[in-house]
Parts: C-alpha cells; structure tokens; sequence
C-alpha cells in the first residue's frame, strides 16, 4: 500500500508545484526552440495515396514573423519560393515568373499535398499570448519524463482550441502535441522525436504531422541541419528576393 | 399467279397508287416517329456522354469509387500503352483521354501581383491533335463568346461569366494554380485564347478549358490522365452494347485487390445515368407502342377502304363466273403485296427523313436563349436498327386484315343479284 | 346546316367499322396529346412544387454575399436578421437558414459538404426537421438525403465526424447523428447536405441570430427592400425548370404533329373514297338544287363529324383514364430516386380547361380542313355525269 501511495503523492505534489509554473515551462520552451534568427534545412515526406514524395528545402527565419524558404528538390519543385511577412504569405513559381499572394481561403489549403496546410504554418503568435495554460499530470513519452500541459485559448481567433502538450522535463522541449476542436475532439497529432543538442539547445530534429480524422500515415518534417544566430541579411524578406 | 397479280397491280393505277400510298404513310410516320423519339429521348444521354461520361469510361478502381471528388491522386498511368490496347482490343469505340481538375485561376495586373482570384473548375481534353473530335463533340466553336479556340500550347478557354468576374479578355494571361497529380504545388499559366457560353450556372461559373498535354504538365501527370472516355463511332449510345464491353474490358484488364487497376463504366453505371437511360427506354418503347397500334388502325381502315373501292370490280368478276374464294385469295394476296410495297417505301421515306432530321435536326435555338454548349439547339432524331423493320409488321399485318374483313362482303353477295348491283 | 348534319350523321353511322376506325385513331390523337401535355405541365409543376416545397418556398432573400456555386463565400455570407422580418418569423411565415462549409469523415474519407442551419419546428419545407428535435446532448442531430446517405454508407442511427471552422476560424469538430434520411426529387437539397438545428449551427459558428437565406412562405409577399440582402423571387428561382420543360415541350410537338398527321391520312382516305363512291348522291344533290358550295358543305360536315365523334369517344373512355391517371400519376417504369434532374418517381399530369379546349379545337380545324380538301373536287363535277355516276 505504501510503495504505490509514494509514487501517486509525488505527482501529486509534483503537480501542485509546478501547477503556476506552466507558462514558464512554456516560456522555457519558446526559449529552446525559437531564436532570433536561424537557417535550416529540411525534407518532408508525404506519404499520398499512391506514392510517398520527399521535399527538400532550406528556411531562413528571423524571429517568428520572417521567414523565407526556398524548395530544393525535386526538381519540379525546385526554385518555389515562399515568403511570409507578419501574416501574409507569397509563393513565387520559376516556370511561371509569377508571384502570387496566397490569401483567404487558399491558406486553409494543403502546402505541397502534406498534412499541413499554410494556415498552420501563419499563425506566429507565441503560445503563452493566446492560450492559458496547466499542467495536468506527467507521463513518459519515449521513456522521458513529461509534463502534460493542457492550453485553452484565451482568444477567440485561434484554429484550435484546446491543445495538449507533452514537454520533456528536463530538456524543455515538446515531445508531442495533440490540436482539438472546440468540442473537444481530437484532430491532429505531432509526434516530436530524434532530440538533438544544437549551439546548446535541445531540438527536435523529427517531426510527424497527423490528420486523426482521415486516412494516411501523415507527414514527417525532418531537419538535416540547423544554424542559430547567422547574420541573414534584410533583402531576403522582400518580395524582389523571390524572383532571384 | 402472283405475278398476274403484280401486273395487274402495276397496271391499274386505282388499285395500287392510294392503298400503297396510305401505307407507305403510315409506315413512313412510324419509322420516323420512332427515330425522333429514341434521338428525342437520347439526347439528355448524348449531352451528358459528350460531357462528362462518355459512352464508357475508363478509369482507375479508387477514381471510380471517388468520382465526385474529380482524385487526381488516383488518375491512371501509364496510358499511352494502355490507350494502345484499347484501340486494339476495343475498336468499336473512340477513345479520348481527359482530365478534369480543380483549382484557383489567378490574374496578373500590370505589374504581375494579382489583380483577381477565382476559383476554377478545369477540364483538360485533346483540344490540338489533329484527328481529335474533342471540339466537335463539345460544339466548342459554336458556343464561342469572344475570341478563339486554342490553336496552340499553352491556351485556354474560360466560361465567358469567370473571364468578366476576373476582368480579363481574350489574349491575356492568367495563372493556373492547382495540385498535382502527386499533391505538390501546380503553378501554369496560360493565354486566354476565347471564353464559352455554357448554358448551366454551375459551369458558367468558373469553367476552364485546355489542352490535355498542357494539363499534362501543368499538373504534372505525364503519361497519365484522369479518365479516358470512349465512344461508339457511329456516335449514339447503345446500353447493352456497352455493358457488355465494359466486363469484357473488365475481365481482361481489371484486378479487385489493385486499387490503381483500370476499370470500364458505361454511361449507365455512372451516377444517376443508368436511370434516365431506363427512363428514355421505357418513354420510347410506350410511345412507339402507341404509334404502331394507331397506324394499324389507320392501315386496318385503308384495307377495308381498299376492299370497297373494288366492290364494282369484284361484282363484274363475281358475275363472270370466278370463284368467290378465288377473288377472296386474290384480294388478300394483292393486300400483302400492297402491304409490302408501302412499307418498304414507307421505311424508305421514314428512314430518308429520320436521316435527314438525324443529320441536320430541327432547330430549337430560336426557342432558347442564346446558343449554349449543355442545351441541344437542334432535337435530332436517331435511326437505330428497330426503324428498319418497325413498319412492316402493322404495314402489312394491319392492311391484310382489313383487305379480309372488307372481303366478307364478297361471299355475302349473291351472284343473281350482282346484275342489278352493277346496273345501277 | 341542320340536314347536313343529320345527313353527316346518318352516313357516318352507317358505314359502320370504317367510321370507328378512324374515329379510335383520331380519339387517341385526342388522349395522347392531352395526356402528354398533362404530363409535361404536370412534370413543370412537379419540379416547381417540390423546389418549393424543399427549398425555396415562395421565394428568398440571399445574403448578399451568399453564392451557391462558391462554397468559399459561405464564411462570409451571413448576418443578424434583419428586424423588418421579426412578425413574419414569429408568425412562421419565414424561415431562416444559415449555411456553413464543412468536411465530413466517412470512414475515413474526407468530404466537403454544406452545414445546414434549419429551424426543427419550421412548417414551409417538407424537411423532417422536427426528427432533429431531440433532446439528445453527445452528438448533433441532423438529417440527409438519400443520396447523400448513400454516398456516405450511412443509415439512420449512424453517427458521422463532421469538422467546421467557427466565426473565428478556429476548428471544431462533433459527431453527428443521422435521425432522419428523407428522399427528395431536388438534388441541391441532398447532394453534400447536411441538416443540422439552426439554433445548434448557430451556436457552433458563433452565429446567435444570424441567417443565410431567409425563405418566405407567400409568394405573393410584397417585397422589401433590405439593405446586405437579394431578393430572390420564385420566377428566378425556377428559371432552369422553364428552360428544361420548354425543350422537352418543343420536342414533343413534333410527336403531336405526327400523331394527328397519322389520324389525317385516315380521314383523307375515307374522304378520297367516299366522294368516289357517292358521285351519284352528289349529282342527286345538285339537282335537287343544292349548290355545290353546299354539297361540299355537306361533305365537309362529314368529315368534321370524325372530331367531334372522336371527341365524344375521347370523352368516354379519355375522361376516366385522365382522371385517373391525374390522381393515381404515372409512376415511371425505373427507379428515378437517384436521377441528378427535378423529377420525382410518379408524375401527375395536370390538365388546363385551355389545354383541353385548345387541343378540341386544334383537331377540329385539322380535321375540317383535311375534309374539306378532296370535297373540292366535287365543286369541278359536271352534275349530269355524275348523276349518272360517271366516274370523273
């Protein structure tokens, strides 16, 4: 009797501790995994219907406002470039010359065919600003500690309502998230995995995106490699950047 | 006997032009009226194959199962082989691949930032090669509002309502951006050659048109399409006809566990069709029906109007001393004869005008508003193999029994009496 | 004119089985065209009523922003109910709907459809919204057509995952519970719909008190004029309906000429023969000292008589069968339930007092004219010889 009351008391009070303390978990988060400014390369794999597609590209991102990526590979892909400034998002195509500014509903659209659409990657608000958040219990994921956070929006202009997060108790890094519908029903799963120490920060390197309400096997956003605090130069956040 | 009969028939005028004349009118109406109803009733079928079913169409298994959704994901590959065997196997139908698609039409100003943004509902078909009948089939030409048809890569019909919503013209730009069949990101653009009047608000909306290979590379299917629709070369549905087809092609080409396995629909295993396919059957046979028994009343009544018109004749031969019986079998002899002559001219004629109105149609278009691609601007009759032996059976049937009945006149006569008939 | 028509009447009467036959064919000519002209006034009031009975009733007012063929504006296109409308909604007269865009997870699948916001206790569509009046709380109840609910798999008591974005945009998601499928003739009432309560959808978009389409009862309601709303009125509306019934009418008019073409042979050849045979009668006539105007009067009459005969016979077996079929309709020979067109699987054919009239009078002038035509020859008869009954 005493051996299982020890370990439930301990959450208990671990629970109580750290209860006021979620923003700050969350505050430590943001602080390892956002940065002033970062360089990354990536591949993301789509599992379709018929065949599974890898997309390669290289990102420079200034804060969470600014970001430029530009499409590596395949070759029919490659010279797309898509720039987002504050909330809006241009995509340029090469073998068109033309720059279009995907607005309205085009942003609820897919991005390349993934499980992801370009709504999902807008929304550059810091969680701490529209959700309330608590912890909720512990759980180990992939044998690490973790928090539960549980996040309720405190806006109203938010895609998902309720989220569920699972940090890594030492390193401060989320190890999975799950997004839900005001009702409560549970719509997409990211599974963060392959936690690696970069510049003295735990990334994680491996991302899976899953649609719970459709088929598939979702879609995995892998970084190949990533650099902190370079100087980007200003002119690649504009929208002549994307014709060169 | 029978030839003296002919002669006889030939020779006196009075005896053969009417009656002959009566049924081959009669049979001719049928035969007509038959044609015009199977093409009246086809038509709806004929808009919709043209359209979007074809007369059968191929495609893959997970396609089919998700046809509303116009899956590009799920289009067939490789389709120049499969194309090939088609032909070969299949030569009965003319087969055409297309490639329906959705996505967002965007038009550039001056300085190519976006000046409008629709979105589009595009079909890609042959619109280039030169033996392709894709333009025909459609009427593409005659339901031009402005400018042209594509005459080269890279050109592009729109619904005249999306080009006036996108405030662009004929000659000008305009950026395609869709999915490709993989799901990546497909950006074309393309020239406006011409924009179309369609006739159906869904379509008028925001309907584009290209070339297939343009379509190809725009959404990256290479080697593939969405659907390849056949049809029957002499150009009219028939339903026996392709069901049959469609389990042959499917019991050589199909495969239950292979989703991406090609499979053959006919027109009336698509959607709601097979119920107006029904319908239109059932309307023609009921129809038809009713016109055969009509004539055979008419045909029943020129026979005995035939009989009648002889009555003196009869009498004079009665009186010169020829069996009753015999003018009787003569009489009906002559009536099969008379029979047959009118409806072989009759079909003929039914036939010629069928063709004719098959051909050229009768031209409603001045009842519609405007010429529009999904409203008939002609009702066109359509000969099917029933008009050519659909006037015999009343046109002779029907003349012979009436010959008989009138005929029982002639044993009721009496010889001593016939004298005094003839007298007065 | 009174001896014409006895005359006519007798000499009808007395050629016996001739006079039948053609007096059945020009009755049918008569049945048919009348029946064919019910049924397509039938099928033109068919597809108006259902349409009004299903959507749109008297008529609408579309948000101004609301297009059915751009689902993308659906987000856009609501706002509160205008307050010029509050008596015609209490009183039941009208009935909001709000309209949203939304996914549904069929097995897994994925497919767009449109939210229906729809008042259970409404009484202007033959919806059976009050089957969404349950007091149940875990998932949304809602009714479909039965295309829709074939197309989904699903049945009533099925439940089904639908997601939608709110006002905000933000996304939510429920099961819904299908209560109800009905069957319905107007394919945008059931193809990618989905019936929901509105007080439910309204609450879920975070709507309260906003509406689409507002649908009045009364056509003949006086308009008014809402600033953000379109009228849309009944005859707009049905436009796609005139359209079709005006093809398919024009196509059958050939049919109609054909049949009474078929009719006129018969009464031409009975006329040809018995000017033939009636030389002698005619010679009598003229030399009783009718003039030949009158005699071709006579024959005339005669032929016309085939009409009204026709008309009579027409009455005594049409009239049952019309009534009949007015009331039992014609039910189609397949199944029309999945047919993409207004048309329901029986028709009821309605017949106009000017329908019947026009049609009578229609066949008498045919048939007058086809009379008169070989009586002419009579006029060219020399008297005398035919008096003889020389054939001329």
């Amino acid at each position: 009797m005493k051996t299982i009351l020890i370990p439930i008391l301990s959450t208990c009070l671990l629970i109580s501790a750290t209860a006021q303390d979620a923003n700050e978990i969350l505050k430590r988060v943001e602080r390892n995994m956002s940065s002033d400014n970062r360089i990354f390369e990536s591949s993301m794999i789509i599992h379709g219907n018929r065949a599974s597609r890898t997309i390669t590209s290289r990102t420079y991102a200034v804060g969470d406002k600014q970001s430029f990526t530009e499409y590596l590979s395949p070759a029919r892909e490659q010279g797309t470039k898509m720039l987002k400034l504050e909330n809006q998002l241009w995509i340029y195509s090469p073998s068109t010359d033309r720059t279009i500014q995907i607005s309205g509903h085009m942003l609820r659209q897919s991005v390349m065919g993934s499980d992801l659409s370009y709504e999902d990657m807008m929304d550059d608000r810091k969680i701490t600003e529209i959700y309330d958040s608590e912890v909720t219990g512990t759980e180990p994921v992939d044998g690490r500690n973790t928090w539960i956070l549980d996040l309720t929006a405190k806006v109203t202009d938010v895609a998902y309502h309720k989220r569920k997060m699972w940090i890594d108790t030492e390193r401060y890094v989320p190890l999975r998230e799950e997004l839900f519908a005001k009702s409560g029903q549970l719509l997409k799963r990211t599974s963060l995995s392959e936690v690696k120490q970069i510049e003295g920060r735990w990334f994680p390197m491996k991302v899976i995106y899953k649609d719970m309400l459709k088929q598939g096997d979702g879609t995995e956003f892998v970084i190949t490699s990533v650099k902190f605090n370079q100087s980007i130069p200003d002119y690649i956040f504009s929208k002549a950047a994307l014709k060169q | 006997m029978i030839k003296f009969l002919f002669k006889g028939l030939l020779r006196d005028k009075s005896r053969s032009r009417l009656p002959i004349i009566v049924v081959a009118v009669g049979v001719m109406l049928t035969v007509f009226l038959h044609a015009y109803i199977v093409g009246f009733m086809g038509d709806t079928i004929e808009t919709n194959a043209r359209f979007s079913t074809g007369h059968v169409k191929v495609m893959t298994r997970a396609y089919s199962d998700n046809m509303q959704q116009i899956p590009n994901d799920l289009a067939i590959t490789g389709i120049s082989s499969l194309l090939e065997d088609l032909d070969r196997e299949f030569p009965g139908f003319e087969w055409t691949p297309r490639i329906q698609f959705g996505g967002l039409v965007d038009a550039p100003d001056e300085s190519g930032e976006t000046k409008s943004q629709g979105p589009a509902m595009g079909f890609g078909m042959d619109l280039l090669s030169e033996s392709s009948g894709e333009a025909e089939r459609l009427n593409l030409q005659k339901s031009l509002v402005r400018g042209k048809l594509p005459g080269s890569p890279g050109e592009i019909l729109l619904s005249e309502t999306f080009s006036r919503k996108l405030k662009v013209n004929p000659g000008e730009r305009v950026t395609l951006i869709s999915s490709t069949m993989l799901g990546g990101m497909a950006i074309h653009n393309f020239t406006i050659s011409g924009t179309l009047f369609f006739g159906q608000e869904a379509l008028d909306r925001g309907t584009i048109i290209a070339d297939i290979e343009d379509v190809r590379m725009a959404l990256d299917m290479e080697d593939a399409t969405g659907e390849i629709l056949g049809f029957f070369l002499d150009g009219f549905y028939n339903d026996d006809l392709a069901l049959s087809e469609a389990d042959r092609f499917n019991a050589t080409f199909g495969s239950v566990s292979d989703e991406f396995a090609p499979v053959m629909k006919s027109l009336s295993r698509q959607g709601g069709m097979g119920t107006y396919v029904n319908l239109a059957k059932g309307w023609s046979t009921y129809i038809s029906l009713i016109f055969i028994f009509a004539m055979s009343l008419v045909l029943w009544n020129a026979g005995l109007l035939g009989g009648l018109r002889r009555y003196g004749e009869v009498g004079i031969r009665l009186a010169m001393g020829e069996e009753k019986g015999h003018v009787y079998r003569s009489m009906i002899i002559e009536s099969v004869m008379i029979g047959i002559i009118g409806s072989v001219f009759g079909t003929i004629l039914g036939l010629s005008f069928a063709w004719l109105v098959q051909e050229y149609g009768i031209n409603i278009s001045g009842m519609m508003q405007g010429s529009a691609m999904l409203m008939p601007e002609a009702i066109r009759a359509r000969i099917t193999p029933p008009d050519f032996y659909i006037g015999f059976l009343p046109g002779i049937a029907a003349t012979v029994i009436g010959t008989m009945l009138s005929g029982i006149g002639i044993y009721k006569r009496q010889t001593a009496r016939l004298f005094k008939e003839l007298e007065a | 004119m009174k001896l014409a028509i006895k005359l006519a009447f007798r000499n009808l009467i007395g050629a016996g089985l001739r006079t039948w036959l053609n007096v059945i064919v020009l009755s049918f000519s008569f049945v048919i065209i009348i029946w064919l002209k019910g049924v397509m006034s039938g099928w033109d009031q068919q597809a108006k009523t259902d349409m009004t009975n299903w959507e749109i009733g008297g008529g609408q007012y579309w948000h101004e922003s609301y297009d059915p063929y751009d689902p993308f504006t659906f987000s856009d296109s609501h706002s509160p109910i205008p307050g010029e409308f509050t008596g015609e909604i209490e009183k039941g007269d009208m009935e909001p709907y709000l309209i949203a865009q939304g996914t549904i997870y069929p097995q897994g699948r994925i497919q767009s459809i449109m939210i229906k916001g729809i008042n259970p206790n409404q009484s202007i569509f033959m919806l059976p919204a009050h089957k969404l009046d349950t007091s149940m709380t875990d998932a949304i109840p809602s009714i479909i057509g039965s295309l829709m609910a074939k197309n989904l798999k699903a049945g009533i008591g099925d439940r089904v995952t639908i997601q939608w974005r709110d006002n905000q945009g933000t996304f939510d998601a429920a099961e819904i519970l299908i209560t109800d499928i009905f069957t319905v003739s107007v394919p945008a009432v059931d193809q990618g719909q989905v019936y929901i309560p509105l007080d439910r959808l309204q609450s879920m978009m975070g709507l309260e008190g906003e509406a689409t389409i507002l649908t009045y009862r009364n056509s003949e309601s006086p308009v008014v004029d809402v600033p953000g709303w379109t009228h849309k009125p009944k005859e707009i509306l049905t436009a796609q309906v005139d359209e079709m019934i005006k093809m398919k009418t024009t196509g059958q008019s050939v049919l109609y000429a054909v049949l009474l073409l078929l009719a006129m042979l018969a009464i031409f050849d009975t006329q040809v023969l018995s000017i033939f045979r009636r030389q002698k009668e005619i010679g009598t006539y003229v030399a009783l000292g009718y003039t030949r105007r009158q005699v071709v009067g006579l024959f005339t009459v005669e032929g016309a008589m085939y009409a009204v005969f026709a008309a009579l016979l027409s009455a005594a077996y049409g009239l049952p069968f019309l009534a009949w079929q007015a009331k039992a309709g014609w039910t189609m020979p397949v199944d029309a339930s999945d047919f993409g067109m207004a048309i329901a699987q029986t028709l009821y054919p309605v017949y106009s007092a000017g329908l019947v009239v026009s049609t009578v009078l229609l066949v008498l002038l045919v048939t007058t004219v086809v009379s008169y035509w070989p009586s002419r020859r009579i006029a060219k008869m020399n008297p005398t010889e035919a008096l003889r009954g020389k054939i001329q």
